[in-house]
Parts: C-alpha cells; structure tokens; sequence
C-alpha cells in the first residue's frame, strides 16, 4: 500500500522536525496536539495543528485520512504517553503504519510490544552517530550525504514486478555494477517475508516477482535500472 | 669587585639555556612524578637501596669480597651524596635570588650586599637540609664511615629513603601526617602512662630481691612491653602493689591501642576518596589514547557501550559527584571534576596532544558544552572536539567556541523519519550495517599509493569477489567521493576505500592488501 498521509503526535522538538520534514513528502499531513499549551505553541511556531486527546475516540482521524494509506509518527515527549498512545491506536487500526519515538532501548522494547512497526530510540541513534563519527569519519559523512542531503548520490529500493525480466534470473547473472553502474546492497526475498539479506553474503538468489533491491548508485543510473526492472518479460 | 662578579654569575647563569635545561631535568628526575624517566631512576634507586640492605644482612654470617663492601660503601655512598647535593641544588634558585637582592639594592640606590644574599640562600638551603627527608638522605650517606661501626646501622635509614621513591609509601606518610594533633595526644598520654608506671614499678619492686625488675631501665622496659599489650614474661612484678601497677597498666594499655587504631583507620576512611581519586588520575596519566567524554548521561552511557565494543580507553569529566559516583559503580574510569573549568586539567595532568584521540562534550546544555569548550580550546587548538547540539539555533555558537563536529538529536530524527517512510528498508539496512548486528559491517580501509593493480585485483580474488562490495573510494585531498571506480582509477596515498562484507572478511581484505604476492 502506497502511504498517502502522515500524521505526527505530540509538540515538542522531536516532533517539530519530523514534521518539517515529512509533511512536504505526503499529500496530507496533520500534527495532533494533547494539550492547549502544546497547541498555543505549536500556532506561534507556525505549525498548524488539531487537539485531540488519549481516549478512544479516534473519529477525527478516521474523518480526515484514509488509514490504510496513512504512516503515524508517535512523538509524545513522555515515553510511558508514548506507549499509551501507541497501543490505543494499534487496538483501534490493525493497518496503520506506526514509527514511535522512544529514548531508550527499554522503552524501545516496550513501544514495539504496544504495536508499533517501527521505532526510533534516540538515544541510540545518537550514540550510533557520535561513535560512527569517531571510528568511521568517512563512513558516516559519506552515508550521512546520500541519505540525507540531495545530492546525486542515493539510495533506493526498487521492487521486481509481477512480470519483470529479470524474474526467474539469479542474482549473479545480473552485473549490477558493470551494467547498470549501481551497487546492490541487499535484497528482500519476497517470499522469505520483510526481512533482507545482504548482496554480500554472496548467496546466487533467485529473483521471484516482489522481491526488492536495495541498491546504491546515481540517480539516473537508479532510474535506468528501474526501467529495465520494470521491463516485462519478452514472450 | 666579588659581588660584581657574583652578580654577573647570577645573571649568565640565569639567562642560559644550557644552565635551565640541566636544572629542569635534574628537577624532573629528582621531583616530577609525570616525568616518563623518572621511575627508572626510581627503580635503579630502590635497587641499590635493597642491594645495600642484602649486602648487611649477608655480611652479618658471611664473608663478602672486597668488591662488594667497596661498592657498598663506597660507590653506593657516593651515588646518594650526589643525589643529596642535587635535591639541594634544586630546592631553591640561588641565582634569582641574588638578582633579586642586586635589583633591589640598586632601585634603592644601595651597593649590592652579598651578605644578605649568602643569608638568603643558606636559610633555604638550611630548611631543605632540615626538612626530614633530607635527614634520612644524610643518614643513609653515613655508611660511607664504615669504619665506625655503629654508623653501618645507618644503612638502614636507607630503607627510610623509599619513601621518596615509592608513591603508595608517600601517600602512607601523608595520611599519618593528616592526623598530626591526634598521634601526637596519643604520644603524650602514652608517654606519661609510661612515666608513671615505670616510676611506680621500680619502686614496688626494686628493693625486693625476688623481682627481677631491679633497674630503672628494666622499669621502663617491662612499661613499655606491658602497654603494648606485648608482655614477653621475662619480667614480672612480683609484689601485690607492683601487680595492681601492672592491672593499672593493662588496662591503659588497651585504651592507647584501641585509641592508635581509631586515628589510623579514621585517618585512612577520610582519605579514602582523595587516595582513588589519585590512584585514577595516575591511571589516566598511564593511558596512551583515549577518548575524553565531558559530562555523564544516559546519552554517556550509550556512546561508552558503543565506544567499548571497539575496546577503546574513555575518561569521563564529571562534576556531580552523585552521577560520577552512578559511573563509577558502571566500572568507568571518572574523574569527578568540572571539565570547564582549567584547574582539572592541571590536576588531572591530561596531555591532549599524547593521549586524547578527541573529547565528546555530551552535558545537559549547549552553555555548559560551549564553555568546556573554549577551556580546551585554551588548551589545546587541534584536538579533534565532538559536540552534542541541544538547540538548532546555537550551531553557529558552538562552531565558533572550536567545536569540530556536533550532532543535533531532534534534527537528526527528523531526518532518519524522512527517511523510514519513505524507504523502511534502507533505513533498515544502513542501521543493520552501521550496527553490524548479523556480522555484515561497513568498513574504511585505508589505500597507498600505487596500490592501485593491487586493490582492483584482489576485488576479483574468488575469495571476495560477489562477497565484498566496494562502494567507493574517498579522496582525503580534495574531499571527494569516486562511486564504483573503474579498475583504471589511480588511487594516491590517504585514499580510503568503503566496503560493505562480513567483518572477517574485510579484515581479510585489508591484511592480504598489505601483503605483496596474492595467491590465486
């Protein structure tokens, strides 16, 4: 399902930058507030925003987006709220895409037991980044510019469709890197789940329709492979 | 004329080099505890020290060669007298205070008075000559008299002179010392107990021709043996009122024990924390790379555990000494200190250009982390300062107190949000590589020149190839990235290439990089 909309709980410093960066992403986008003071800041920041509370009564969202199609960002300030938040809206919408934000691994746990499908414990992000920046300087610059910043350089994942070429081919007959001039970094087996396995394992996968590439290259390059991915068989 | 020319020493020898540099070695040597040579003349010193003691106790039952008592009373001898008269040499600087006395005669329009010079550095030289380190120093010299017999005794004061060598011994004397007043009031009360009963003893006991106790000193003797709690039994009173004496000073004898031990052990529980806290700093002057974290966080916590898996030395600055407690008992090496303030720095003797590999100021504020920061920056302009940014705003404030790299948390989630959904997966396997959880890693190998053939073909080696992915290669010197270079790229000295493999393997990669031959 192509997520549509995104909305982002919570008023604080976490929040706000989820927000400015995701809202120009999605076609709609909304920030929902607990409480008056969050909601009196969140205008003076600019922010346009609607209160709602902790109950169950979930109407405003279902009034306002179509839920299969809408990712969640839970960003309460207050991990335990956070928590809260996130199983009252897994208990009320078994589809929707929730990324909660947790401060550490123990809350981490716990929001992922409450139904979240992804979290981010920041403090974790954090002292990944801080020791990347120490032992792998060069690692990190370079990640950080071709996942974060809008250069050339990029990463992506590109689904093999129902009727693909490249359908029914092994992973090693395809010269990633001397044709296409990308990267292959790894790949999910569709019929393995959603979990991935690197390209560098060196296993010969067989391509089946589904399956996603994870692949580093330009972006014309990228473009290109996708076109040949999409490229149906010759019958 | 003699003055004139006492003042011209005073003032070449003040202004040479030659003359400093010798002085200040020879300080280092003697004084210096940081000094790198100064524990080998530790243990050279401590070796004759021991030498000499053997060489008593051998000579006491057996006969020693003639070289052996020469080196003993001799060279020995001669070696503590030199350090003798270099510990006086540099206790004080005769030379500034002759310029002294001279600047000061002539701002007053007085001839120079040499004599109120001499006194001057004859009263500094005599406090160090009177201080009780140098009184052991000249006693454990006195051996040299070898011929007097009882002056060999004096080897032992040699004994004595480990204190001066031996840290944990100085520290011992230093923790007695605290408690001056307390032994002192032990001593007398001792002392006058001893008086008195040994008074008491000689005359209950002396005239009575059963008693073995029939001198003063024999008084004495039993007293002491007696309030030590020793008693050997070779003298005992044997008159009711001599053993009423002895309940008396039984009993005395129990309190000036119990009271010696309660000095030692307070003495030693006040000094508890002064005495880890010197052992940690000498730890962390014994480090020789480490990272310096200023301030302990859960954020602390988390960097250290990343930090450790690479078996990196950290030091923490902590100056709540409840949360630098909280990290001690996680068995991190802290010091609980500000780390703004330029007084730690002085105490805790942190050489940043030898052993600090970069510091991460990680306290609560972006205030607190800028004002750590221009203090190290006084200190030190190029080691390498990692930051955490509170607030977005205060980057630019943070980049102009020296701060190398920050990282803003907020900004950093809003980003990584962007990204997850957009691409889960992506985001999934950059976290998978960075962690290296499932044993694939991203890894910097670093490249040489001409290594260029090399590199390209070990790509292709059955062993790596469709096994390694090489992203690319980074040039240090204009700071750019080749992705996916072709095997005609030339790579130069510093580049550093980007491979995503399985941890073994990049180590692989990168040993058999180095090595000449590949084998096919």
């Amino acid at each position: 399902m192509i997520i549509r909309s995104a909305a982002v709980f919570g008023f604080n410093e976490y929040s706000q930058q989820i927000a400015r960066y995701v809202r120009n992403v999605y076609q709609d986008f909304a920030l929902f507030v607990m409480t008056q003071e969050e909601e009196k800041a969140a205008h003076q920041a600019g922010f346009l925003v609607e209160l709602v509370d902790l109950s169950d009564d979930w109407s405003r969202i279902e009034q306002h987006f179509d839920v299969k199609s809408l990712i969640v960002f839970c960003a309460l300030a207050n991990d335990s709220e956070n928590v809260f938040l996130t199983i009252s809206l897994r208990s009320q919408f078994d589809k929707l895409n929730i990324v909660a934000l947790a401060q550490d691994n123990e809350s981490a746990s716990k929001m992922k037991s409450a139904g979240a499908n992804k979290v981010l414990p920041s403090l974790q992000i954090v002292s990944n980044v801080i020791s990347d920046m120490l032992e792998k300087p060069i690692v990190t610059k370079v990640l950080h510019e071709v996942l974060y910043e809008d250069g050339s350089l990029n990463i992506t994942e590109i689904e093999v469709p129902k009727h693909s070429s490249f359908v029914g081919r092994y992973m090693h007959d395809i010269h990633f890197k001397s044709e296409y001039d990308v990267i292959l970094l790894a790949v999910v087996d569709h019929e393995m789940g959603t979990t991935f396995s690197f390209a560098s394992k060196g296993l010969n996968h067989h391509i089946d329709p589904y399956d996603i590439f994870v692949v580093m290259g330009y972006q014309d390059k990228l473009d290109a492979l996708k076109l040949a991915v999409k490229k149906h068989h010759a019958r | 004329m003699f003055g004139r020319w006492v003042v011209s020493l005073a003032f070449f020898l003040h202004s040479s080099t030659t003359y400093r540099h010798i002085k200040n070695t020879t300080y280092n040597l003697l004084e210096n505890s940081n000094y790198p040579y100064k524990r080998y003349f530790d243990f050279v010193m401590i070796a004759l020290i021991f030498l000499s003691v053997y060489i008593l106790i051998r000579q006491v039952k057996h006969e020693m060669s003639l070289n052996w008592l020469f080196f003993n009373n001799y060279i020995i001898s001669l070696i503590f007298f030199i350090e003798y008269l270099l510990r006086l040499w540099i206790y004080s600087d005769s030379t500034k205070m002759v310029i002294d006395q001279y600047e000061h005669d002539l701002f007053l329009h007085r001839p120079f008075s040499l004599g109120k010079s001499i006194k001057t550095i004859f009263k500094h030289k005599l406090e160090f000559i009177l201080s009780p380190a140098a009184m052991v120093d000249l006693l454990a010299i006195m051996p040299f008299f070898h011929e007097f017999r009882l002056l060999r005794v004096f080897i032992l004061f040699r004994v004595l002179k480990l204190f001066r060598y031996a840290k944990s011994l100085r520290r011992l004397i230093s923790i007695l010392a605290s408690k001056k007043f307390e032994l002192l009031t032990l001593s007398v009360f001792a002392m006058i107990i001893i008086t008195v009963s040994s008074v008491l003893i000689y005359v209950m006991e002396a005239h009575n021709p059963a008693s073995k106790i029939n001198t003063l000193f024999d008084a004495v003797y039993w007293s002491v043996v007696t309030i030590f709690t020793v008693g050997y039994g070779d003298f005992v009173p044997v008159t009711h009122e001599g053993r009423v004496v002895a309940m008396v000073i039984i009993v005395a004898g129990i309190a000036v024990i119990s009271f010696a031990t309660s000095i030692i052990v307070s003495a030693f529980t006040e000094k508890l924390d002064e005495i880890k806290e010197e052992k940690l700093i000498d730890d962390v002057s014994k480090l020789e790379a480490f990272y310096l974290i200023c301030g302990y966080s859960s954020l602390t916590h988390e960097v250290i555990h990343r930090l450790k898996k690479m078996y990196k030395h950290i030091v923490i600055l902590e100056k709540d000494p409840y949360k630098a407690k909280e990290a001690q008992s996680e068995g991190l090496i802290v010091l609980n200190a500000d780390p703004s303030s330029l007084h730690t720095y002085q105490i805790t003797n942190i050489q940043f250009e030898k052993q600090v590999i970069a510091v991460i100021l990680l306290e609560d504020s972006d205030v607190a982390n800028i004002y750590t920061a221009l203090t190290i920056r006084e200190l030190n302009k190029k080691v390498p300062l990692f930051s955490i940014l509170h607030h977005h705003e205060n980057a630019k404030k943070l980049s102009l107190a020296g701060i190398d790299e920050m990282v803003n948390p907020h900004h950093l989630v809003g980003l990584m949000s962007k990204r997850i959904s957009n691409q889960p997966i992506t985001f999934e396997v950059i976290h998978a590589l960075r962690s290296g959880h499932g044993g694939t890693v991203i890894e910097e190998i670093i490249l040489d020149d001409g290594m260029s053939q090399r590199f390209f073909d070990l790509l292709l080696h059955p062993l790596f190839h469709q096994r390694l992915s090489m992203l690319g290669i980074y040039q240090n010197s204009t700071q750019t990235f080749a992705f996916n270079p072709q095997p005609n790229y030339e790579i130069r000295a510093g580049d550093v290439a980007i491979v995503v493999a399985n941890r073994a393997l990049c180590s692989e990669f990168r040993d058999l990089l180095h090595r000449k031959k590949i084998k096919q």
